[in-house]
C-alpha cells in the first residue's frame, strides 16, 4: 500500500547527517594527521 | 631518500585534493536524491537511503576485496608498499563499513520495523565488518613489521574469500535482506532516474574510497621513510 510520501522523513534526515559525519569526519582526521606531518 | 620523502608528501595531498572532490560529489548527490529524484510510493522518504547505503556497502566490499589482493600479492612478491596499501585499503573499508552498517538500520526500521535481524547477509556483514577490525588491532598488537604483515595479509585473505560469500547470502538463505537489483546477471530493476542519482553515488563513494586510500597510503609511506611505525 502506498504510504504517506513525507512520513518517516527523520530516518532519511539522520541516515545522511550520519554519512556526512563519518565520511567529512575522516577527511578531516586525515587532514589533521597530514598537517602534523609537514604535509 | 629525499625523494621518496618528496614523493610520499606529493601522494599524501593528492590524496586529499580527491577525497575534497568526493566530498563535493557527495553534497551534489544529496541535492540530486533529495531534490530530484522521484520518491518511491511503498517505503516512502527512507527508500531514498539506498543511494548511500547501497554505494557504501559497494565501496566497503570493494576496499576488502582489495585488500586481500594486496594480500595474496605481498605474500608472494614479499613488497612493503602491499601491506602499506592492503592496511590502507583495510582501515577505508571499516569506515564505508560504518556507513552502511548505521544507514542500513536507519533504513530497516521503518520499511521492516526493526533495526536489525541476525539473518545471514546481515549476520555476515557484521562478521566481516569485525574481522577487519580484529585486522587492524592485530597490526597494533605486533611489533614485528614481518610478522605484521604476514600475519595479517593471512587475515586479509579470509576476508577476501567472505565477500562473495556475503553477496551470495541473499540467494542461498532466506533474509530480510532484498536481493540485488543492479549487480545481478539480468538487467537492472530501477527505473533510470533512479539508477542515475544511485550510479552518481557510487561514482562519488569510489572517487573518496581512491581520495581516502591514497592519503592514507601516502601518510603511512611519510612514516616509513621518516622512520615511524603509525602509518597514520
Amino acid at each position: 500500500m502506498p504510504v504517506d510520501p513525507n512520513a518517516n522523513a527523520g530516518y532519511l534526515l539522520a541516515a545522511y547527517v550520519v554519512t556526512a559525519v563519518i565520511l567529512a569526519g575522516y577527511a578531516v582526521m586525515l587532514w589533521r594527521r597530514a598537517k602534523k606531518r609537514g604535509d | 631518500m629525499m625523494t621518496d620523502a618528496l614523493r610520499a608528501r606529493r601522494l599524501t595531498r593528492r590524496g586529499l585534493t580527491i577525497t575534497i572532490l568526493g566530498l563535493l560529489g557527495l553534497a551534489a548527490v544529496y541535492l540530486l536524491a533529495l531534490r530530484y529524484t522521484p520518491t518511491e510510493r511503498f517505503q516512502g522518504l527512507p527508500q531514498k537511503i539506498f543511494y548511500i547505503h547501497v554505494p557504501a556497502a559497494w565501496s566497503a566490499l570493494l576496499a576488502f576485496s582489495l585488500v586481500g589482493i594486496a594480500s595474496i600479492l605481498y605474500l608472494w612478491l614479499r613488497d612493503p608498499r602491499l601491506d602499506r596499501f592492503a592496511d590502507s585499503t583495510a582501515a577505508v573499508g571499516l569506515v564505508f563499513s560504518l556507513v552502511m552498517l548505521t544507514t542500513g538500520p536507519l533504513w530497516g526500521k521503518p520499511v521492516w520495523g526493526t533495526w536489525w535481524t541476525w539473518d545471514a547477509r546481515l549476520t555476515f556483514t557484521l562478521i566481516l565488518f569485525f574481522l577487519f577490525l580484529g585486522y587492524r588491532a592485530l597490526r597494533g598488537a605486533l611489533q614485528d613489521p614481518g610478522e605484521r604483515a604476514r600475519f595479517s595479509a593471512v587475515l586479509g585473505i579470509f576476508g577476501l574469500v567472505l565477500v562473495p560469500f556475503v553477496h551470495v547470502t541473499v540467494y542461498l538463505f532466506r533474509t530480510l535482506h532484498p536481493q540485488p537489483i543492479v549487480l545481478k546477471p539480468s538487467e537492472p530493476s530501477l527505473p533510470w532516474v533512479m539508477l542515475r542519482t544511485l550510479l552518481l553515488s557510487a561514482g562519488c563513494f569510489t572517487v573518496l574510497l581512491i581520495g581516502f586510500v591514497t592519503t592514507r597510503y601516502g601518510l603511512a609511506t611519510q612514516a616509513s621513510v621518516q622512520g615511524g611505525e603509525d602509518a597514520g
